[in-house]
């Protein structure tokens, strides 16, 4: 819950941050894996193996997963300046109602290497006037701010302000959501990873929720193990389970298994997911199946040499018999 | 024709019925056929009835299953793998064409070797297609 948005470390699409999960972060993780695999594209280097931060001990494998969508989907990128870029985007949705999103993202001068730089403010707003706005900035050497504020139509939704602090070998967080001073309501969650080695990482999370008359704290751990092509990383708490696994085959083939536990409702959930990267035909297919009779499937294909990208999503449930279809177009 | 009398029926009316008697009792030709098991013991009877509801039940079983397991199959091979192996055959198809196209214009020098000019030099001529002797 107060990891919203997910993203500790912004990186770049050819030069400007991603915009909010709103629109298509497609780009996003195909850049990622290009700068976390950079020293040999079957080894993973230091970058992945400690620390990312505790949020992002199941990235690897959750960005294999495809991000299904529903309806047809128009993405226009356009990037004013080389700080600056603006993103339309159109759904035409029967599932959901079809929408309008403006976004804009701001980079700011503070390079701290080829990939990162700060301040970053990215913006999403909606033809319902709902608004989506994150703020990331690094404020001194090694700690970063990060806002994320969602309003829906006039009323806030979410606030939420989080500060985290990166030390040689581990990194500390602070976040808080909806701190309401007045009513004494708000959620504090306090993150701690740290690498005992090279390759493991271990870390905590507390979370703390007050109001409304009620009062409740979740303590989970979390670990991460890095090899040599492959990464296995745990978190557990009282409420969930959740361990993955990320295995690299080679340049064009990476793979993943989810297992996700839910002790409350006691339900249990394993997905497999892997995606091809054919560079010959310049596609990127993510697909997974489920442990509920799902297959998803995420075809993206670049359609050089224009800077026009097509994507088609389906999911197919086998079980119920029911079926989503979609289809993208990204410019820019 | 003798008409059989159930031994069953105590009724005092039907012994008047008697052997001579015209009157038949309205059977089915599948009750006649359900009548000759009778002359099996009631083990064969039972143990070939409980074969024939087995059978029955495990042949709609495995029908069942291998149509919703091709079904299956069939629907997830489309949706997960027929893209990227019709895509890639696209792909290869027209690299072909496109190393023919290469090869007739310039000759099968330039073809085996990839793309540009001949390498002997700025004033050479392009090799002539044809076969060519091993250097």
């Amino acid at each position: 819950m107060a990891s919203a948005g997910g993203q500790g470390s912004p990186q770049f699409p050819g030069g400007l941050a991603p915009p909010p999960p709103a629109a298509n972060p497609s780009h996003q993780s195909g850049q990622q894996d290009a700068n976390a695999a950079n020293g040999s594209n079957n080894t993973l280097n230091n970058d992945w193996v400690c620390p990312g931060s505790f949020e992002e001990l199941h990235k690897k494998c959750k960005d294999l997963m495809p991000q299904p969508f529903e309806g047809c989907k128009l993405l226009i990128n356009k990037g004013l300046s080389s700080h600056f870029q603006v993103n339309h985007s159109i759904h035409l949705s029967s599932a959901n109602n079809s929408s309008y999103h403006f976004g804009a993202t701001y980079v700011g001068n503070k390079q701290l290497s080829p990939t990162e730089a700060f301040p970053v403010l990215v913006g999403d707003m909606d033809n319902n006037y709902n608004l989506n706005a994150q703020i990331i900035h690094e404020i001194v050497h090694g700690l970063r701010t990060k806002c994320v504020i969602q309003t829906q139509k006039a009323v806030w939704q979410m606030a939420q302000l989080g500060l985290d602090y990166r030390g040689k070998d581990f990194v500390a967080s602070v976040t808080t959501a909806n701190p309401n001073i007045i009513d004494e309501s708000g959620v504090v969650a306090f993150h701690y990873l740290q690498s005992i080695t090279r390759k493991l990482c271990l870390g905590a999370e507390y979370l703390y929720q007050y109001g409304g008359g009620m009062e409740g704290a979740v303590l989970s751990l979390g670990g991460r193990y890095t090899g040599k092509n492959w990464i296995a990383a745990a978190t557990a708490s009282g409420m969930n389970v959740n361990m993955t696994y990320y295995h690299i085959g080679n340049e064009s083939v990476r793979a993943g298994v989810d297992l996700d536990v839910n002790l409350r409702t006691r339900e249990s959930v394993v997905s497999l997911g892997y995606e091809l990267d054919v560079q010959k035909a310049n596609m990127t297919v993510k697909n997974s199946i489920d442990s509920n009779w799902t297959i998803t499937s995420v075809i993206e294909k670049k359609l050089l040499p224009m800077p026009f990208t097509l994507t088609l999503s389906g999911i197919l449930n086998h079980v119920s018999n029911k079926c989503q279809f979609g289809v993208g177009f990204i410019v820019g | 024709m003798v008409s059989f009398i159930s031994e069953s029926e105590t009724d005092d009316q039907n012994h008047s019925i008697t052997e001579e008697e015209d009157e038949f009792i309205e059977e089915t030709i599948g009750e006649r056929l359900w009548g000759l098991t009778d002359m099996f013991p009631e083990i064969v009877q039972n143990s070939i009835s409980v074969i024939a509801t087995f059978s029955m039940r495990g042949g709609k079983n495995v029908i069942w299953f291998t149509s919703k397991a091709i079904w299956i199959t069939s629907t997830s091979f489309m949706m997960l793998v027929l893209p990227v192996m019709l895509e890639i055959e696209r792909v290869t198809v027209e690299e072909q064409q496109l190393q023919q196209q290469r090869q007739i214009l310039l000759g099968p020098n330039a073809a085996a070797s990839g793309y540009g000019p001949s390498t002997q030099g700025l004033g050479a001529l392009p090799s002539m297609p044809g076969p060519q002797p091993k250097s």
